[in-house]
């Protein structure tokens, strides 16, 4: 029910009266009036702009923010309103609402800060006018689309999860030519053998001369049949080949073979092999012919390697009604036309439109204003219907056609678009990640600084570090002590970009043992693998504790050490290279590990440590890498 | 004869200036003015005094009612197509619309064919705060659909079948053809004490003052405004 009804509600009882005389059965009771609050208005203050309205207003929708008692949370004793930090030329259409009962999407806003709104107000969008309804419906699904797209593309630009089955980098390969050198070696390969193909199929009927004891030409593949044969044969192979790794590769058997492109190159070796089964039978020669027709489509191949063509059939067929209704009409035209013509023409002498299906060719070929000139109308009634029916054709062909390149435009600049955008979102993430690290780093500062508060107090704090200490701002302190509980809790710790894609890069190669020369200790292949494993199980292994493969404990301790020496370096020198403005803290190694040392549990190590792989001792302890903020 | 000419001669007139319109490309031009709706009816009421006057809410209530009023016509009259389509909305499950024309003739005391403010204000004056003679003098004057000061038995079925109309179909027990007819009979053995057939505003009211669930079920709304 409208709001607005809602107040003619008094109209509607009050006319209630008109049934009591003939009423069957006494009236029950009315309700208890405890509407004796009079109505007054709410001051609405959002950011700053005003609004006031009546009490009543508002509560008209009881199940929304504004309706109901939720918004005594928003009121502000000092000013007596109720204050909303939210933006007021949206919330302009959302009072609006209230007002009218109608909710309507102004077009100049963005679909999902009005979506914000909405459910912050608690309101649902489906009650939007019919008015804007359709306007708002379109834009959710482009953004929706837009969000899909991004999500598309970025989940094929992940970096490679490294427990990957065989198959499945396969298929990856196949589906994104980019992701690895092999693919896109195998890319233009069978680019170049789908070229090859082709252009052997259309020299192999060019006339080649003639042989010694004949008169006429003889087509190149005649002459030189051997050589096509084998080229033939050749191309064949790699497309079957290509044809069945695709169908191994593909995670769900059923919906490849089902997909266009795998009908596509069935299509495309089919003749051949079925040439190569029925060449002596003569009979089926003719029907043989007609395959070698098909191998044409090999040529529509390309489109899994040109993104245009695939636009081009995805037009075709967003546009199906409207070139069906093409079809309908020409058809339509075609046939009244001819008829005409026919009936026209049928007195003059030796006309050329001996039958209706005859006159179709001269109708189709003037509607399309070719006029091949082959059938032309000799009466003058021929010629009128000529002329109008070469007028109409024009009309007929140009009414859908501008339908069709809309949709082709709109949906080659979507794509050009979705390009557009991952070439800005890689740009985009670089500078946010540039903010990110620079985050990450500031807590990394804060740690070492921190830490060293922390934990030794008898360390004179060097001034300018105590004044950088001081300088972070409130939210910062707080934030970086709770990234430091964090830390404590999990026992695990941050560490920047750069370490973690090394160790990353390590576990990766570790996982393909002879693949790695790179990698210089002896004892380092088994110490990977270790660590892979350990990456692996993704758990926290208190070295104290049982742990599967004892026996190695030493050596492995020993290794893990010797390993992790490499990206603490380089971890450590890429933090001492942020830390510009404060005193290198290489000199303060000593007192670290001393405090480290004499830490009894946990056993949690800062990454400052490059001096105690000879200490037994050492309280062992993994560090798995985390990612960075 | 010569109507004939005159006729053909306007006809000839007509389709010349289709032709010319044909050609210049102006045939619909006319089309778009006659668009314009007739919604250019603007009331205005009286002022809030003299409605104080003339109705007995006081001036608060005066103007919550025309704040209402205002929100949903806002050009100030009510016809009957928009007193229809509020009145149903009430009423989701049936069809209010057969009522709502005879309430809507009811509170369209001037006949001028549109609920004015002053008409609906007066008319709820009466129901709201009227006396128990007023009010079923209203009743009466509602159920006389033809206003000539009695009810007929085809009136009575009428407005029986109207108000039967707006249960809708899913009632329980189910509603019979002849319920309204049924009812319209009990309704006549209660108040026609002459047995003519015909009900008058006398009979009415006697008969109505002495039923005690009429008279309670008159001061029911009295709250609600």
């Amino acid at each position: 029910m409208a709001a607005g009804v809602a107040a003619w509600l008094p109209f509607a009882r009050a006319a209630a009266i008109g049934w009591m005389p003939v009423a069957s059965a006494p009236m029950p009771t009315p309700p208890p009036d405890n509407r004796r609050k009079q109505d007054g208005l709410i001051l609405l203050n959002v950011s700053g702009q005003k609004f006031q309205t009546w009490r009543n207003t508002l509560e008209r929708y009881p199940d929304t923010l504004l309706g109901s008692t939720e918004r005594e949370f928003f009121f502000h004793e000092e000013t007596n309103e109720y204050f909303f930090d939210r933006d007021p030329d949206i919330f302009r259409h959302i009072l609006n609402f209230y007002r009218t009962g109608k909710l309507h999407y102004p077009r100049q806003e963005c679909i999902s800060a009005y979506d914000e709104e909405l459910a912050f107000f608690g309101i649902i969008p489906e009650i939007i006018g019919d008015c804007c309804y359709e306007e708002y419906k379109d834009r959710r699904r482009e953004n929706q689309e837009r969000i899909q797209d991004d999500e598309d593309s970025e989940n094929q630009n992940d970096m490679v999860p490294p427990d990957m089955t065989f198959r499945e980098t396969m298929w990856r390969a196949f589906e994104n030519p980019h992701t690895s050198t092999m693919a896109l070696v195998f890319y233009y390969v069978t680019g170049f053998f789908i070229a090859v193909s082709v252009m052997a199929n259309v020299v192999e009927t060019v006339p080649c001369g003639t042989l010694q004891n004949r008169v006429k030409q003889v087509s190149c593949g005649e002459r030189y049949a051997l050589a096509f044969f084998c080229l033939d044969t050749a191309c064949v192979m790699i497309f079957t080949v290509e044809y069945l790794l695709r169908l191994m590769a593909a995670p769900s058997r059923w919906n490849f073979i089902k997909s266009v492109m795998s009908v596509i190159d069935v299509v495309a070796i089919m003749p051949y092999y079925i040439g190569l089964v029925m060449t002596d039978n003569e009979d089926v020669s003719g029907a043989f012919v007609t395959l070698r027709v098909f191998r044409v489509f090999r040529i529509f191949k390309f489109s899994r390697h040109s993104a245009g063509l695939r636009i081009l059939g995805y037009t075709l067929k967003s546009c199906a009604s409207e070139l069906g209704f093409l079809l309908f009409s020409l058809t339509m035209a075609i046939i009244i036309f001819a008829t005409v013509m026919f009936y026209a023409e049928k007195g003059s002498s030796a006309s050329k439109f001996t039958s209706i299906p005859a006159a179709f060719w001269y109708t189709i070929v003037t509607m399309t204003t070719l006029g091949y000139g082959d059938m032309v109308p000799k009466t003058i009634v021929g010629k009128i219907v000529g002329s109008v029916c070469s007028l109409s054709g024009v009309l007929v062909i140009a009414l859908p056609v501008p339908v069709i390149v809309s949709n082709f435009s709109r949906i080659y600049h979507q794509s050009q678009r979705a390009d557009k955008r991952r070439a800005q979102k890689k740009t985009k993430l670089g500078r946010i990640a540039a903010r990110k690290s620079g985050g990450t780093s500031a807590y990394l500062q804060y740690k070492s600084n921190g830490l060293l508060s922390d934990l030794i107090d008898e360390v004179t704090v060097d001034p300018s570090q105590a004044l950088v200490c001081k300088a972070n701002p409130m939210f910062d302190t707080h934030h970086n002590h709770l990234l430091h509980c964090l830390e404590k809790t999990t026992n695990h710790e941050f560490v920047d970009e750069q370490t973690f894609e090394t160790s990353l890069l390590e576990v990766s190669m570790a996982k393909h043992p002879p693949h790695s020369p790179s990698l210089s200790s002896g004892s380092s292949s088994q110490g990977l693998s270790c660590c892979s494993r350990r990456n692996k199980r993704k758990s926290f292994n208190v070295p104290n504790s049982n742990m599967t493969g004892g026996h190695r404990n030493s050596i492995q301790e020993l290794s893990t050490i010797h390993i992790r020496e490499r990206p603490i370096t380089n971890s450590r020198s890429s933090l001492n290279a942020k830390f510009e403005e404060t005193v290198p803290l290489n000199c303060k190694q000593p007192y670290i590990t001393a405090a480290v040392i004499t830490l009894p549990t946990p056993p949690v190590t800062t990454p400052e440590n490059d001096g105690s792989a000879s200490s037994p001792d050492y309280s062992q302890a993994n560090i798995v890498r985390v990612s960075a903020l | 004869m010569s109507s004939c000419r005159k006729r053909c001669k306007r006809e000839m007139f007509k389709f010349a200036q289709y032709l010319y319109r044909l050609v210049t490309g102006t045939l619909h031009a006319d089309s778009v003015e006659d668009e314009l709706e007739l919604s250019a009816v603007r009331h205005r009421p009286e002022g809030l005094e003299q409605l104080e006057a003339l109705t007995r809410f006081n001036r608060k209530e005066l103007q919550i009612l025309y704040r209402g009023f205002k929100n949903e016509c806002p050009s100030g009259v009510v016809n009957e197509d928009t007193f229809k389509d509020i009145y149903s909305q009430f009423f989701p499950q049936g069809d209010a619309s057969t009522y709502a024309h005879f309430l809507f003739n009811a509170f369209d005391t001037d006949k001028d064919g549109s609920v004015s403010f002053e008409d609906f204000v007066m008319g709820l004056s009466i129901l709201l705060r009227g006396s128990v003679q007023e009010k079923l003098n209203w009743a009466f004057n509602l159920y006389d659909i033809n206003k000539d000061g009695y009810i007929t038995k085809e009136e009575m079925l009428d407005i029986m079948k109207a108000i039967y109309d707006m249960m809708g179909k899913c009632t329980y027990p189910l509603l019979k053809d002849d319920t309204p007819r049924q009812h319209v009979e009990i309704f006549f053995q209660k108040m026609d004490k002459n047995k003519d057939g015909v009900v008058t505003i006398d009979e009415f009211i006697d008969c109505c003052q002495n039923d005690e669930n009429i008279m309670r079920s008159m001061q029911l709304f009295d709250n609600v405004i």
